[in-house]
């Protein structure tokens, strides 16, 4: 039982130069057959970073309260909204993952966790280095300090929290088709539930728990802290993302052990 | 795998295939979530063991849902055994089902080398096989089309062409001689004979028993999930012959109890209404069709002095000798093999013979056709209703080019009023 979830690391660790291959061809089947080919994964998200920008601090200038960790609306949405997207299409992509692979897994020898994996992975090669340039693009805000270190360990727990999470609901889903309907319900309306659209302050002191159920929400304020106000995340962020990674790590351990023998048949 | 039996490549101990059936795939998730288990659960493979030795080559036969898929997909790893334990050893490729996971927006090539990356080949060996590869699918220039402008036989070839590639120590494979054209599928099996011949050992699924007896040194006879028989190809194929024709007679008696027709005239009832008349199987017409006439073919089967059938009757043979001309086209110069079946027309079959059996060979005629006039002199029968099949082989007897499967009945009287099925060679003394 213990054992599960360390037999799929060493699973995926072992074959990590298929998985690469795999990640790579999963970027490149995103954009197969379109003219301006790698450009558009990428593209997406930055024309949505760009109308955050023109829409709210260009145009409008909208300005938040005293109390939030910046005064640009743009500013801020952009700084959550990205890293959300980026949790929504690994999450999204890598619940289906399985299913997707179905025909493959059929006729070939391979560990499933690879495919969950690149899914996960390839999402992060198009949002990683768009997450980096954001950050480049509000460094001289606060100049160069030690508290940019701490995107590194944020942008690691993100990865790491859309790996197991996925693998959890690519399980699920090929149990039950079902979870793929609701998991993209719940991500629809998770953006309100979570401090992107408004900083943590302005909602109500009462239901501020809700938002802790939004796995996202350590990781949003954390790069709402380096980003905007160049400050280390307070113990906080870590403390709920290790937390909630590790509730689901203990969750994916169980469930692969129950669906191992029987995962395959079930695509 | 111990070291003792350095020629094992395989072996299989007691293994068992359970698959869970949930009511719904609710049942499924509540399984997964509570650990409780709602299922029935349906045995597919159980206890089978058998082992495989360096160049071996076994077939598999069995009913449909006798676990012959189960056992290949455990042997080749994509699913893994309940209960018991699988060994092998070196490189197992297994062709169950060809093209699966082609990308149908990539290029034939990159969907070649993210291929090879699946079953282990790396970029840089890849490119080292690929000319080799490429001369075999024959694919030529489209393969840097994308995948989805490729007939299914161009994505079959190259599949083929990549799982073979790279010659493995134990080779599976489901039913896949069937693919391609004509030309194709002889390549196809003289890859397989040719690893054969290499001592890669070979496990070999098919409902031909044709195949099976040609290819193979022993035989696994699956049945209910249980191994049934496992030893020499003749033997067991027999046995199976027998349980196959029994089965056979079972459904059609059960078929015949339920139509009312059959409490009156017996024979007659029985007769099938094609009997008596000369019609290729669909599958040999459509095979034709597939090949536009310019392949190799089963042109005429003609059986000497028959009368006229009558009222629904199979057609009576005149005289005590049986006299079959069979003429065929071959595949451009190559010489081809003739085979002829006879069988009962309700009942067990009684022969088989073919040309590169016998060492005798067709004649070739002016209009490049092939010719065997095949002759049984005082037809060794008794009274009754038989039925003959017309088979057409490729120059190695592995290929199967054309069959015209049962395709003709006939009636024949022998003179003498005893009871039996064949006059058997004897003397009295």
């Amino acid at each position: 039982m213990n054992c599960a979830l360390g037999d799929e690391l060493r699973a995926a660790w072992s074959a990590r130069s298929l998985v690469w291959v795999l990640t790579r061809r999963e970027v490149a089947a995103r954009h197969a057959g379109t003219a301006a080919g790698i450009v558009w994964p990428y593209l997406q998200p930055l024309l949505m970073v760009a109308a955050y920008y023109l829409v709210f601090d260009v145009v409008f200038g909208m300005r938040l309260g005293e109390q939030a960790p910046t005064r640009a609306v743009g500013a801020f949405l952009i700084v959550g909204a990205l890293p959300w997207m980026a949790f929504c299409d690994a999450v999204q992509r890598g619940m289906t993952s399985l299913i997707d692979a179905g025909g493959l897994l059929h006729k070939n020898p391979l560990p499933p966790v690879l495919f969950t994996t690149r899914a996960v992975l390839a999402s992060a090669l198009i949002y990683g280095p768009l997450l980096l340039l954001v950050a480049l693009a509000y460094m001289p805000a606060h100049g160069l300090r030690p508290a940019l270190l701490a995107l590194v360990p944020l942008l690691g727990l993100q990865l790491l929290l859309c790996l197991v999470l996925a693998y959890v609901l690519a399980i699920l889903a090929a149990a039950l088709r079902d979870v793929v309907q609701l998991v993209g319900f719940l991500l629809s309306v998770g953006i309100y539930l979570s401090p992107i659209l408004f900083p943590l302050s302005l909602f109500p002191e009462n239901w501020r728990w809700v938002l802790w159920l939004n796995p996202m929400t350590g990781l949003v304020q954390g790069y709402q802290q380096v980003l905007l106000q160049g400050a280390w995340p307070p113990l906080s962020v870590w403390g709920v993302s290790i937390a909630w990674i590790a509730g689901l790590a203990l969750a994916l351990n169980i469930l692969v052990a129950r669906s191992r023998d029987q995962l395959v048949d079930w695509l | 795998m111990t070291k003792a039996d350095p020629d094992l490549v395989l072996s299989v101990r007691g293994v068992g295939k359970e698959y869970k059936l949930y009511s719904s795939p609710r049942a499924r998730l509540k399984a997964l979530l509570t650990g409780r288990a709602t299922y029935r659960s349906h045995w597919a493979l159980r206890d089978v063991s058998f082992e495989l030795q360096r160049g071996e080559c076994i077939g598999v036969i069995g009913d449909n849902g006798a676990g012959k898929s189960s056992l290949l997909k455990l042997l080749a790893g994509t699913l893994h055994p309940s209960k018991g334990s699988i060994e092998r050893v070196g490189r197992v490729t297994a062709i169950l089902e060809l093209g699966a996971g082609f990308h149908p927006d990539f290029s034939g090539r990159d969907n070649l080398y993210f291929g090879g990356s699946l079953i282990g080949i790396g970029h840089d060996e890849m490119a080292r096989l690929e000319p080799e590869i490429i001369a075999f699918c024959e694919l030529g220039e489209a393969l840097d089309r994308p995948v989805k402008t490729y007939s299914s036989g161009m994505a079959v070839r190259l599949a083929f062409a990549l799982v073979t590639a790279v010659q493995p120590d134990v080779l599976i494979i489901d039913e896949a001689l069937a693919v391609g054209d004509q030309n194709f599928q002889k390549k196809c099996v003289e890859r397989i004979t040719a690893f054969r011949n290499n001592g890669c050992t070979i496990l070999f699924c098919s409902h031909s028993p044709y195949h099976i007896r040609h290819l193979c040194d022993r035989a696994l006879w699956l049945k209910g999930g249980r191994m049934e028989q496992f030893g020499e190809t003749e033997g067991v194929l027999a046995a199976y012959d027998v349980h196959t024709r029994e089965r056979e007679a079972a459904a059609q008696a059960s078929f015949h109890a339920d139509t009312p027709a059959s409490t009156g005239g017996k024979s007659a009832a029985v007769q099938e209404p094609v009997a008596g008349e000369r019609l290729p199987a669909p599958a040999a017409q459509s095979r034709k069709a597939d090949t536009q006439g310019a392949g190799a073919c089963i042109l005429s089967v003609d059986v000497a002095d028959l009368a006229e059938p009558q009222g629904g009757q199979p057609p009576l043979l005149q005289g005590q000798d049986l006299v079959v001309t069979i003429t065929v086209r071959g595949r451009g110069s190559e010489r081809p093999h003739i085979g002829f079946m006879i069988e009962q027309s309700k009942g067990v079959g009684i022969t088989s013979l073919a040309t590169h059996e016998d060492g005798a060979a067709p004649v070739q005629l002016d209009d490049g056709t092939w010719r065997s006039v095949l002759r049984f002199p005082d037809l060794p029968l008794h009274s009754g209703d038989y039925v003959i099949s017309a088979f057409l082989f490729d120059e190695t007897g592995l290929a199967v080019y054309d069959e015209w499967f049962q395709f003709l009945h006939f009636r024949f009287i022998f003179p003498k009023p005893l009871p039996g099925l064949v006059r058997l060679p004897h003397h009295w003394s």
